[in-house]
């Protein structure tokens, strides 16, 4: 074990982490700091990756990451915070003993299934399953919170996990077009569902998504 | 190798003509001549590249060695656009590409009806979209272009099926061809993915005798996806009833392309899936499609019968026709499993052979029919009649079509249902088991469908064409303009040629049944410098179409020399026509369509289960009725046994199924998020 593998996998714990606080936590603005961290985290490894194996193109990938999911999104995202004027209040389907239970059950699952593949990863052994823990705790959250701009953020936390995964595992990163072609989709649908939570709030005075039920003939 | 980069530029030319076409079309759509003229006229000449370039590729044997080439670098990773001209595709490129330059040619005519209430352009558009798809599909050489053409083929097909939009009938047929035809593309799929899961790649060629190395059972999965997928397409009897709602309601030009390509298709896909792909064949393959063919065809001619519509009759004869040559094909299936190659070859080319005539024919009978409707207005043949008088040119092309595809000799219709009886007659003798009846049963079903289907155009010829108009619209018919006599005319040409020439033709097949079966049957089919045409190797027949042809011209002067002989010091009286003596005959007194069928919906009763409905009013007897109501109907057993029954189970179970969509977004992902879980569990 280098150097490098230690470092990727101590911030793949550290990530892990991040997203555990993130299920746990109520208040929107500190979520969305908590992703920021996480992004910043996420590029790190991309930039050690990119460092350790000469894959010059992965450090595009780690160059965008903090650019877009570091600086542009929460940037973009708190200042619909502000234009909507709400603070707190996620309103949680469970409360968070029980999501964190759940959480950490995942977290379980996600170590158990990628058992059989840790022999592929080249680096640290723990990217895998951190990332599958990304992509199943992010869809749990997606459920647990009832609010439209919470569920933007799970779904962008699962995106972090496609990414850890495809820079940890396939061979350094994927072809730099998939990789663009994911980056620039992540950017689309959130400005796009940004628009859609300013329309929901405008619409039903409320950004609880499961009024839209109201919707349906 | 000089050739066959020859017959690439030209083929890629057609393509390009057809997209100069398609780009063409809609940016003139403002000037519609302009867009009728840039769009029909490409599209033939995209037709005259693909036909030199597919014959001579058959002609010069460069089809079999052909290699693949790709048709522009992909963009997508696994997605190669490469074509293969190979023997088989050649040939059924050639159909389009002569279908494609009758049809556009006619069009130049037909499209003038629309001029100014619909949109020629965007006709012209999808026409040779339809074009390109249809070459492509016969083209592609891996699975993925080959589904992509095909959709794009069912796309505009469908789009074209609609183009006369504000008919209710027109969209309810033009959705039902769209539900029938992606329930077949799923059964494609499936069956690729199956194949695919075999050789390790979507290549063609990788796909070649790939069935001798699959298990029995998942071989004969593959089959029966494969015959459902392609049989919807090919509207074989039970999976048929698209069929006749939506040939009728597209424009005639596109009735004629459909009935003669784009139902071939589906008979491309199972010739190459079970000829190219699954190696040699178990019985019961050949029996099945066999019998399938053998009930389409006599229902389809049975239903053609019972209809007054002229362009439903003849796209239930598409359904007859379809199933003669799916008989060819099962009959091919049974020899290659007895281990008979040269029989097999014998029936496979009766039934290739019988797809290029019924192509030819067929669109010549609905551009006959296009001809009425664009003279006339209407498709109900119980308001045509003398349109001899009025429309000399249209009455005598669809003369020569009604004759060739009642099997008559000289024409080609009767040369490839002369060689499918060949085939079928010494099939007899290639097993010992029972199921050896199968082959005079399907030759005594063909008889009888040939006899039907004659009958069935002394119906349509005789109350369309012959007689007194019986409504306004027929007595005020005029001759259609000349592009569209030109496009019938040289389907004329093309079935007169089929019939007289077939052994010149034959040569054609010769690297198609190389590349299928290995074997080549020209020389040995050939007899009398090409004059006569022998039924195959062993105990065949022969027959020669112009021997009979010239036949009928010497008999000809007959009739002749005895009136000079005997009558001619008789006096000759001119009166009119069949009205024995009494003067006045009116239109109400001539035959009916319904009434000239009438004998064979009685014999057929258990069929058709006939209804009728007489309503008579009167005053104070019976005999001196004021106002009578007569209606007639035949039931259609496909729809009311088997499709509503299925269509209210889907309803059915389709509204239990809502009560999943709560609405609530929360709800979908949980069922997202569970069935994600579910999987990941799964695959520990």
């Amino acid at each position: 074990m280098d150097i490098g593998s230690h470092v990727i996998t101590l911030m793949a714990a550290l990530i892990l982490v991040v997203q555990l606080l993130m299920t746990a936590q109520r208040q929107l603005p500190t979520s969305i700091r908590l992703f920021a961290i996480q992004s910043l985290l996420l590029a790190a490894i991309a930039a050690v990756v990119a460092y350790y194996h000469n894959a010059s193109h992965v450090y595009i990938v780690a160059g965008l990451t903090l650019a877009g999911k570091v600086f542009f999104l929460p940037w973009l995202l708190n200042r619909l915070v502000q234009r909507i004027q709400i603070h707190q209040e996620i309103e949680p389907l469970f409360n968070a003993p029980t999501s964190m239970l759940i959480c950490g059950g995942l977290t379980l699952l996600g170590y158990v299934v990628a058992r059989p593949f840790t022999s592929l990863e080249r680096l640290g052994n723990n990217t895998l399953p951190v990332a599958l823990t990304l992509l199943l705790t992010g869809f749990f959250l997606m459920i647990n919170c009832r609010k439209a701009l919470t569920q933007v953020l799970a779904l962008l936390t699962v995106e972090n996990g496609v990414m850890l995964a495809a820079v940890a595992v396939a061979s350094y990163g994927m072809p730099l077009v998939v990789e663009l072609g994911i980056f620039f989709d992540v950017l689309v649908a959130v400005m796009v569902l940004g628009i859609l939570v300013y329309r929901i709030r405008e619409t039903f005075a409320s950004m609880d998504t499961s009024k839209l039920n109201q919707l349906k003939g | 190798m000089n050739m066959n980069d020859f017959s690439a530029t030209l083929l890629t030319c057609a393509l390009g003509a057809y997209v100069a076409g398609i780009v063409g079309a809609l940016l003139f759509q403002r000037a519609e001549k302009l867009a009728n003229g840039v769009g029909f006229g490409l599209a033939a000449a995209g037709g005259v590249c693909g036909i030199f370039a597919c014959a001579s590729s058959l002609a010069t044997g460069a089809a079999t060695a052909s290699q693949s080439f790709a048709l522009f670098p992909s963009l997508i990773p696994y997605v190669r656009f490469g074509l293969r001209a190979d023997a088989l595709g050649c040939f059924f490129g050639m159909v389009v590409s002569l279908l494609g330059v009758a049809l556009s040619i006619y069009s130049l005519g037909y499209v003038r009806g629309y001029y100014g209430h619909k949109n020629a352009g965007v006709l012209g558009a999808f026409f040779n979209l339809l074009l390109l798809a249809t070459t492509l599909v016969f083209l592609a050489d891996n699975a993925f272009f080959f589904l992509i053409a095909w959709e794009l083929m069912a796309l505009s097909a469908y789009c074209l099926v609609s183009f006369e939009h504000e008919h209710a009938e027109t969209r309810n047929a033009g959705v039902l061809f769209f539900i029938m035809s992606h329930l077949g593309t799923g059964c494609l799929i499936l069956g690729f993915l199956l194949l695919f899961q075999a050789s390790g790649s979507y290549g063609f060629e990788g796909f070649h005798a790939l069935g001798d190395k699959m298990p029995a059972a998942r071989r004969n999965v593959v089959f029966l996806l494969f015959l459902i997928g392609f049989g919807v397409k090919a509207g074989m009897v039970p999976l048929h009833i698209w069929l006749p709602a939506a040939h009728p309601v597209a424009p005639s030009n596109v009735s004629a392309l459909m009935s003669g390509v784009l139902i071939k298709t589906g008979i491309y896909g199972l010739a190459r899936v079970c000829f190219d792909f699954l190696g040699t064949p178990p019985n019961w393959w050949g029996v099945t499609v066999l019998t399938l063919g053998t009930i389409s065809a006599v229902l389809g001619v049975l239903y053609a019968l019972m209809e007054h519509d002229l362009k439903r009759l003849l796209a239930y004869h598409s359904i007859e026709n379809i199933g003669i040559i799916l008989m060819g094909l099962g009959a091919a299936l049974m020899f290659l499993h007895s281990g008979h190659p040269v029989l097999a070859s014998l029936a496979l080319i009766a039934g290739l052979y019988h797809t290029l005539n019924h192509a030819v024919f067929k669109a010549l009978l609905f551009l006959g029919a296009g001809a009425v409707l664009h003279a006339t207005h209407t498709r109900n043949m119980e308001d045509l009649g003398g349109l001899a008088k009025r429309m000399r040119w249209t009455t005598l092309c669809f003369l020569v079509g009604a004759v060739a595809i009642s099997a008559l000799p000289p024409l080609n219709g009767f040369v490839s249902e002369w060689l499918t009886y060949q085939s079928l007659l010494q099939g007899f003798g290639t097993t010992t088991s029972l199921i050896r009846l199968m082959f005079p049963l399907s030759g005594a079903m063909l008889a009888l469908t040939g006899a039907l289907a004659a009958a069935c155009f002394v119906k349509a010829f005789g109350v369309t064409f012959l007689g007194q108009p019986r409504g306004d619209h027929a007595r005020q018919a005029r001759e259609v303009p000349f592009p569209m006599l030109l496009g019938q005319g040289i389907l004329v040409a093309a079935c007169v040629f089929l019939g007289l020439f077939p052994t010149v033709f034959l040569k054609l097949f010769d690297p198609l049944t190389r590349q299928l079966t290995g074997q080549q049957l020209s020389q040995q089919l050939t007899m009398a410098d090409g004059l006569v045409l022998s039924g195959g190797p062993a105990q065949g027949g022969t027959v020669s179409t112009p021997g009979i042809a010239l036949m009928l011209l010497c008999l000809l002067p007959v009739p002749l020399t005895l009136w000079a002989l005997f009558a001619r010091r008789a006096g000759t009286r001119i009166g009119p026509t069949w009205d024995c003596g009494q003067r006045g005959l009116t239109p109400q007194m001539q035959y009916t369509a319904t009434g000239f069928s009438k004998p064979l919906r009685m014999i057929f009763k258990a069929l058709f289960r006939p209804r009728r409905e007489v309503q008579r009013e009167y005053d104070f007897s019976p005999y001196f009725t004021t106002t009578l109501r007569f209606e007639s109907h035949v039931e259609e057993v496909f729809q009311t046994r088997i499709y509503r029954p299925l269509r209210w189970l889907v309803l059915r179970a389709s509204r239990r199924l809502r009560a999943l969509q709560a609405g609530s977004l929360q709800a979908y992902l949980i069922y997202i998020f569970v069935t994600l879980l579910a999987l990941l569990l799964f695959a520990l």
